[in-house]
């Protein structure tokens, strides 16, 4: 799914250039569920980014299902960002002025949907996360744990290929956080690849593979038996 | 798509109002003294009559002297009389008509006024179809009355308005110095931007309240109330000499509908000059000149250089105006950083988020230039209560569809101007630092 080879990224000013990534290379196999840790500074959100097609990179290799997305202009790259990626923030990053509906309606206006398929999508997601008695509700009318789930049916309705989950449970407390986690858990039942960025060890349990950067490099990779999440993927609920 | 940002343009611009209302007080400062002075150019610079323009003439021959001619490198703008005379033989024009102004005392009925001198237009009948003059009651007289001349007149509304008090006055009497004529029709409200069938002087002035036939000039001896111009003494003394004369002093108007009528009448002037050469006049090279109304206005400069000056002036203020909020929206969209970063992680192009927000600029502009429009009627109003004493009316400057058009565009225009660069510059930075600035 994800392939980076000597991936380096580094950040310039006037007076001083840090090498945010620095030849790092990570294989990410498609529908793993992988949590990606490390110290401040480590590189974390700058992998992330890059993973996502947010962020240029100055040299290595990196084929996104299949596709060499050096070469690609930006058109290309915001047409994968929308077709195949979805993202989870810390901070939700829902838009304030709109409600649950249209939040959730952005990633497919720019795919250009029809309304009827649109309609049909949001609904199907909103109900996935539990929140379809919310549609017309506005983040602010929201709990913290309701509106990273709005993230989630925002991610959902696109149907991705690949999740990038920056810090998901960040901003939430201990009962939320476990909630959003089962909820990433039963997506990747599903087939679809999460790359997670955590801090909590705890979360990063969840994951069926733990990298851990340093210095913009993997530092170490924990590879623990499928069970390390505490049940069996086969036995776990299946969404929608 | 352009609906679904529209609505995102809207909601944006309700999130922060007093922002919103900032820019578009900017943009309406600028549409409005834009606007205003673009009126005032419009005003001059507009075809007078768009729907006849192409098939009416104004005629003019060089008469002067063989020795040195009209001052200023032209030829004179208005014709003698005796030319006057030997132009309308011709019947290639469908209309035509000689006239001038005279000014003479009008007589109201003694328990409404004292009698006051107007401005009287003398005209042949075809003045008023020539020129489309609409009329409220009754119609113009007919070319029995040109001949005769038979006593009629034609009033103005406001006139009417004066002498019989609004109501239908054809077939009432007017003295008009020492004759009394028969009232056969009132003009309906006319209000040509320029008066182009005079542009020999006061241009902006309304149209005259009295119409009388042409040949009671000698019938009543009268003299033109405009300009006119000559080369020599006349001949003859009195009123005949001066008929005599090469005095001129008449605007002389045709109607030609089609090229050929064009072609065949400007062959006609040429043949009448040179047969007038063979008994002494027009002694200078050939030079007649049978010229449309757009082409009179630019030979005679109608639009004042200031107008024009004016205008590029108030243009550059609107574009300074603009200028000044490139850095007031560009620190508005920067903040923003956060909601452009996700739009584009969600897979918002880069053409996505341009055009995001110069809707939303449009939008506040359109919202400026609505305002603007206002503020530019009002002062408008303000210029026609200015200049009324001195153009004698108070509606030649007016905000037609064309200016509302003008001052849309130039909102739009002000709104691309000031919002382009913002959101260049916005979507040419990468989604994740746009994020990382949240």
């Amino acid at each position: 799914m994800l392939q980076m080879k000597n991936v380096v990224k580094v950040y310039r000013t006037e007076i001083v250039e840090t090498h945010a990534l620095a030849e790092l290379s990570i294989h990410v196999r498609k529908g793993e569920f992988v949590s990606v840790m490390g110290p401040s500074g480590s590189g974390k959100t700058t992998f992330l980014n890059i993973a996502g097609l947010l962020d240029s990179f100055e040299r290595g290799e990196y084929l996104l299902d299949g596709v060499d997305v050096r070469r690609l202009r930006d058109s290309a790259k915001s047409r994968i960002r929308n077709q195949k990626i979805g993202f989870v923030f810390q901070s939700f990053n829902l838009m304030p002025e709109l409600d649950v509906f249209d939040n959730v309606d952005v990633p497919l206006r720019y795919r250009r949907l029809p309304a009827r398929e649109r309609r049909q999508r949001i609904e199907r997601a909103l109900e996935q996360v539990g929140l379809s008695s919310r549609m017309r509700h506005l983040p602010s009318q929201l709990s913290g744990g309701q509106q990273q789930r709005v993230a989630i049916a925002r991610v959902l309705a696109g149907d991705p290929v690949l999740i990038l989950a920056d810090e998901p449970t960040g901003n939430l407390d201990s009962l939320m956080t476990h909630e959003i986690l089962d909820l990433l858990e039963r997506i990747n039942d599903q087939g679809t690849t999460i790359i997670m960025v955590t801090h909590s060890a705890e979360c990063a349990a969840h994951a069926q593979r733990q990298i851990h950067l340093r210095d913009g490099r993997v530092a170490e990779v924990d590879e623990p038996p499928s069970l390390v999440r505490g049940r069996e993927p086969s036995l776990a609920p299946r969404l929608g | 798509m352009l609906a679904y940002q529209l609505r995102i343009a809207w909601k944006s611009l309700m999130r922060n109002p007093g922002h919103s209302l900032i820019v578009a007080g900017g943009i309406a400062l600028g549409v409005a003294v834009s606007t205003l002075f673009a009126t005032v150019r419009h005003s001059f610079a507009k075809d007078p009559i768009p729907e006849k323009s192409d098939s009416l003439y104004y005629v003019r021959m060089d008469s002067w002297g063989p020795h040195e001619g009209y001052p200023g490198d032209t030829i004179s703008p208005q014709v003698t009389y005796q030319d006057m005379n030997g132009l309308m033989r011709s019947d290639i024009p469908v209309r035509q008509s000689g006239m001038f102004k005279a000014q003479l005392y009008v007589f109201p009925d003694a328990k409404i006024g004292r009698p006051q001198r107007e401005i009287v237009r003398l005209c042949f009948a075809d003045f008023f179809g020539m020129f489309d003059v609409p009329f409220k009651y009754g119609s113009a007289w007919d070319e029995k009355a040109d001949k005769g001349p038979e006593p009629v007149v034609v009033l103005s509304e406001e006139m009417n308005e004066r002498l019989f008090g609004g109501e239908n006055s054809v077939g009432r009497s007017v003295r008009i110095e020492n004759r009394h004529f028969r009232v056969v029709g009132v003009l309906d409200r006319w209000r040509p931007g320029i008066k182009f069938y005079d542009l020999t002087q006061a241009q902006v002035q309304a149209p005259e309240p009295v119409y009388i036939p042409f040949e009671f000039v000698r019938a009543m001896e009268l003299r033109t109330a405009g300009n006119s111009d000559g080369w020599k003494s006349p001949d003859q003394r009195g009123f005949a000499g001066f008929l005599a004369s090469e005095t001129t002093w008449i605007q002389f108007w045709v109607e030609l509908p089609t090229a050929q009528h064009l072609e065949r009448y400007r062959a006609f002037v040429d043949a009448y000059t040179l047969e007038q050469r063979k008994g002494g006049r027009f002694q200078r090279p050939l030079d007649n000149r049978v010229t449309s109304i757009p082409d009179l206005m630019k030979e005679l400069n109608i639009v004042p250089k200031e107008a024009n000056a004016t205008m590029v002036v108030s243009l550059l203020f609107l574009l300074i105006c603009s200028l000044n909020l490139i850095g007031l929206l560009l620190g508005k969209l920067l903040a923003r950083g956060s909601e452009i970063g996700v739009r584009r992680a969600m897979g918002a192009r880069r053409l996505d988020v341009f055009m995001q927000h110069i809707l939303e600029c449009e939008l506040v502009a359109l919202a400026g230039g609505a305002v603007g429009l206002l503020l530019a009627l009002g002062g408008i109003e303000a210029v026609n209560l200015w200049t009324k004493t001195m153009f004698q009316r108070d509606d030649f400057f007016r905000i037609d569809w064309t200016m509302a058009g003008f001052a849309a565009v130039a909102a739009l225009v002000a709104g691309l101007v000031a919002g382009a660069y913002p959101a260049f510059r916005v979507c040419r930075i990468a989604p994740a630092v746009h994020l990382k600035s949240q």
